[in-house]
């Protein structure tokens, strides 16, 4: 089981020590595509991918950090709470370690929070746009949070848009979500999101495999995207245009084997074709929340919490009709006017009556059905 | 030229006007033995001087040679800050008396306002509507000012215009050779015709906003892509105002005199028509609010007062002047402090606001970064933000709604709700229901009213410092309606003309909240 990097040490035990794994991470050299190249040789080799076998041959491929670059990143982990967290390790996340590693999935991670995805946990992926509309982002916030009612853990990426109203979901009502970074730990970015990462790393964990402080680049968000989709049970993508980064999550996910879910939306509206596009490669439709917390909780056998039923027993005639010409896809008070046969005075009052009672939503462009 | 006997001081009466206010002003002359010269003291700066050189040249020009000794004139009250070239005519005519070419008695009660050309003539100058209104109070029986602002001075009655055109008319009327020419009212305008509502096609939402904001004095920003018709509608809205009346139309005068801008000839008739004006977003903060060196002029806010500032592109102009309205639209006048003078000027104006939602105007196929929106619509945050209660949004229509679709209500049908509501609210606290207490108009909601306010309050659709002003609103709807209380309709109908102020970019309130 000694990698060829192995330098015959008798301390060396099957899982490599945090402290030897950082020499290794500090150098800056052995980033994710050097670990699933080293992966990918390993298979095609034959040889086992313990994560042992891939250290050994990291060192070899990469080298270690000097010392002083070695201290900067201990100093900075200790700065921010982090710690590092390496493959095998028994606080190494299980359901990431049922993907690694023929998925690629990182050789170590740092994390930062109090309860890491450790334990086995349902965990359940919730991504999608940067710009949602205002149902797409209401739907990932309730989503969020029906889920980490019901004990599961809510995965996301903590970009704007989907991923954060996730976020906001699960600690709407005091449950446990873990951020994936596409950046190390420490950057603020998205900007001014300091407070989220706050509070989720309050709630769960925040977790990147980059060093510590390294900054936003395009391909490490897709990257991320591995360790999302391999953090959780199922992935739901709530909305995405077509080259959405959240179809690259779907796809991974089914590729670990994973369950991968979509909300179908309006086929009008550019924020649906992401998941009308998995829907038709078979992805599973998300047609209420509760079916999916009951699919989901069933695996730890939580049950699902079912929504209270809208109040419509005291909308008005006007209020009735509008809402029956509402959709997802915003509408103008002149385009709802001229649908119907109400006037504009009366649509509004119609309208702030649906607000009022939350089965409507205004945008910018118009109104909405909740 | 006759010569009577010559008094020790030569006076005549004048009036300065600091903002709106006017100050009697004397002018005297006195001439004694010493080094030959003309000497005006009391002006302020070069004003002076350059005066003392035009009447000396006009005089020169009329035949007039001052004789070869010391000329000393003041104008008193000397603190009062006394600028520009109105002096010269009471000046003139101050040497004159004093020169016994002008008997003292032919200048007792009259009082005189205008600038001298270099060959004599009298020439008009600003601010003197509200300079006649003083005088008419007073006992003062005759204003004498240059012909092109004698139809001015006959706005206010109680005082007898006389015109002049030149200074050798000016002696002449006084030493009695010729009858003063009393100048006699122009005769009312032809009203010009606003513009229409029924021009606007579609739009209930907006049409709506329009007729609330004119019958409660409620501030409206109109959101919508370009050339949707937002200005087309703030140029409507004046037409659904109310009439100025008698006090307020002068008001509005008495400011675009001072302002400079009553050059022509005023009807007589004067126009009731609400005030519009339009500055543009590059303006300087001395035009828009009023400034200048010496004694700060009036600025586009008060040059609107009882009528309608519009803002095209409210996100184009600098944060920095939109923050300046805060204080006109909280207490209807603006105050300008100046090296020489701190003056007060009305400002009580309806602020119509309009923007496109984002930066590349787009609606709908918007190609913005989310960053760039929201640096667009940042600049709306803080007091003029809270300040606007009216947030129609306007589509941008398709041809053949232009063709065919359905024409709306005239202005004249709206202008008559709006009036009759307005009059209510006017009946009820003496003011326009934007400008209401907020305790008294809680008193006049229903309770479910007023839950339904809380509940909103509750969910965040509205600030607490909305409650009240979303409650002004639905007083006005319910004014509309002709309904005594406030009741959950009108309640819902007010937070329906908020909802587009929140939205303003609220689409990713989900993930911002708490962030």
């Amino acid at each position: 089981m000694r990698g060829s990097g192995d330098r015959g040490s008798g301390a060396h035990s099957d899982t490599p020590s945090p402290a030897e794994v950082l020499r290794i991470a500090a150098s800056g050299r052995a980033g994710a595509s050097l670990q699933q190249r080293v992966l990918q040789d390993l298979l095609d080799a034959g040889q086992p991918c313990t994560s042992r076998q891939v250290v050994d041959e990291l060192r070899a491929r990469a080298g270690v950090a000097a010392g002083r670059d070695l201290a900067r990143v201990m100093t900075r982990l200790a700065a921010l709470g982090g710690r590092l967290v390496v493959a095998g390790d028994e606080r190494y996340p299980s359901l990431l370690a049922d993907a690694w590693p023929e998925l690629g999935a990182p050789v170590w991670l740092f994390v930062a929070g109090v309860r890491p995805p450790v334990e086995r946990r349902p965990a359940v992926a919730i991504v999608g746009t940067r710009i949602p509309s205002l149902d797409g982002a209401r739907t990932a916030r309730r989503l969020g949070a029906a889920l980490a009612e019901a004990g599961v853990v809510v995965v996301s990426g903590l970009a704007r848009g989907i991923d954060q109203a996730a976020h906001h979901g699960a600690l709407d009502v005091g449950g446990c979500t873990v951020a994936v970074l596409g950046t190390g730990l420490g950057v603020d970015y998205p900007a001014r999101t300091s407070p989220l990462r706050d509070a989720i790393a309050a709630s769960g964990a925040v977790l990147s495999e980059l060093l510590p402080g390294v900054g936003p680049r395009p391909w490490q968000f897709l990257e991320r995207n591995r360790i999302i989709s391999g953090l959780a049970d199922a992935t739901v993508v709530v909305e995405g245009r077509e080259t959405s980064g959240a179809l690259q999550t779907a796809r991974l996910a089914a590729g670990q084997g994973r369950d991968v879910w979509a909300v179908p939306g309006s086929i009008n509206a550019p924020t649906s074709a992401a998941p009308l596009a998995l829907l038709r490669d078979g992805a599973r439709p998300l047609t209420s929340i509760d079916e999916l917390v009951t699919c989901v909780a069933a695996t730890a056998g939580h049950g699902g919490h079912a929504d209270s039923p809208a109040p419509t027993t005291t909308l008005s005639p006007s209020a009735r009709t509008v809402l029956d010409l509402l959709g997802p896809v915003p509408a103008s008070t002149d385009a709802l006017v001229a649908a119907g046969t109400l006037p504009a005075q009366v649509v509004m009052v119609a309208v702030a009556e649906l607000v009022d009672l939350g089965l409507g939503a205004v945008t910018a462009n118009g109104v909405v059905r909740v | 030229m006759t010569s009577v006997a010559e008094p020790a001081v030569g006076v005549a009466r004048s009036v300065a006007v600091v903002g709106l206010e006017a100050v009697d002003v004397a002018v005297e002359v006195s001439m004694s033995a010493g080094l030959p010269g003309f000497t005006v003291i009391g002006a302020t700066g070069v004003a002076g001087r350059q005066a003392a050189d035009r009447v000396r040249a006009a005089l020169a020009a009329t035949g007039i040679r001052l004789p070869p000794r010391k000329i000393l004139a003041s104008l008193a009250p000397a603190d009062v800050p006394t600028s520009g070239a109105r002096f010269d005519l009471a000046l003139a005519v101050a040497l004159l008396v004093r020169l016994g070419l002008v008997p003292p008695g032919a200048v007792a009660g009259s009082a005189f306002l205008g600038e001298l050309a270099l060959d004599g003539g009298v020439r008009p100058v600003p601010a003197v509507l509200p300079a006649a209104a003083h005088l008419a109070a007073r006992d003062v029986a005759r204003l004498v000012v240059a012909d092109a602002n004698a139809s001015e001075a006959c706005l206010v009655g109680g005082i007898e215009v006389v015109a002049m055109t030149d200074l050798s008319e000016v002696v002449d009327v006084c030493a009695g050779n010729t009858a003063a020419r009393s100048a006699v009212p122009l005769p009312p305008a032809t009203a010009t015709a606003l513009p229409d509502l029924a021009d606007v096609r579609g739009q209930g939402e907006a049409r709506r906003a329009c007729e609330i904001a004119a019958a409660g004095g409620h501030h409206m920003l109109l959101l919508g892509p370009p050339g949707c018709g937002k200005s087309m509608l703030a140029a409507r809205l004046v037409g659904l105002l109310p009439p100025l009346s008698e006090e307020q139309a002068l008001e509005v005068l008495a400011v675009r005199s001072v302002a400079g801008l009553l050059t022509g000839p005023v009807p007589s008739a004067l126009d009731r028509t609400p005030p519009l004006r339009r500055p543009h977003h590059a303006t300087t903060a001395a035009a828009l609010l009023g400034g200048g060196s010496g004694i700060a002029r009036p600025g586009e806010i008060s040059l609107a007062c009882h009528g309608v500032l519009f803002l095209d592109e409210l996100f184009e102009w600098p944060r920095r002047l939109l923050d300046a309205l805060r204080e006109p639209l909280e207490e209807g006048r603006v105050r300008i402090a100046r090296a020489r003078a701190t003056v007060h000027y009305p400002a009580g104006f309806l602020l119509v606001a309009a923007a496109n939602p984002c930066p590349c105007g787009g609606a709908g196929s918007c190609v913005c970064a989310e960053a760039d929106i929201w640096a667009y619509r940042r600049r709306l945050s803080g007091p003029l933000a809270d300040r606007i209660d009216l947030a129609p949004r306007l589509q941008r229509l398709r041809a053949d709604d232009l063709v065919t679709g359905a024409v709306g209500e005239s202005s004249a049908a709206v202008a008559t709700r709006v009036a009759e509501a307005r009059a209510v609210a006017v009946n009820r606290w003496g003011v326009p229901n934007g400008s209401a207490r907020g305790d008294r108009v809680r008193a006049t909601a229903r309770r479910e009213a007023l839950r339904t306010l809380g509940r909103a309050v509750e969910t965040g659709t509205l600030t607490g410092r909305g409650f009240d002003r979303a409650l002004r609103v639905a007083r006005t709807c319910a004014d509309l309606g002709g309904a005594d209380l406030v009741d959950r309709t009108h309640v819902l109908e007010a937070l329906a003309h908020r909802a587009a102020l929140r939205s303003v970019g609220v689409d990713h309130a989900a993930g911002r909240r708490g962030a």
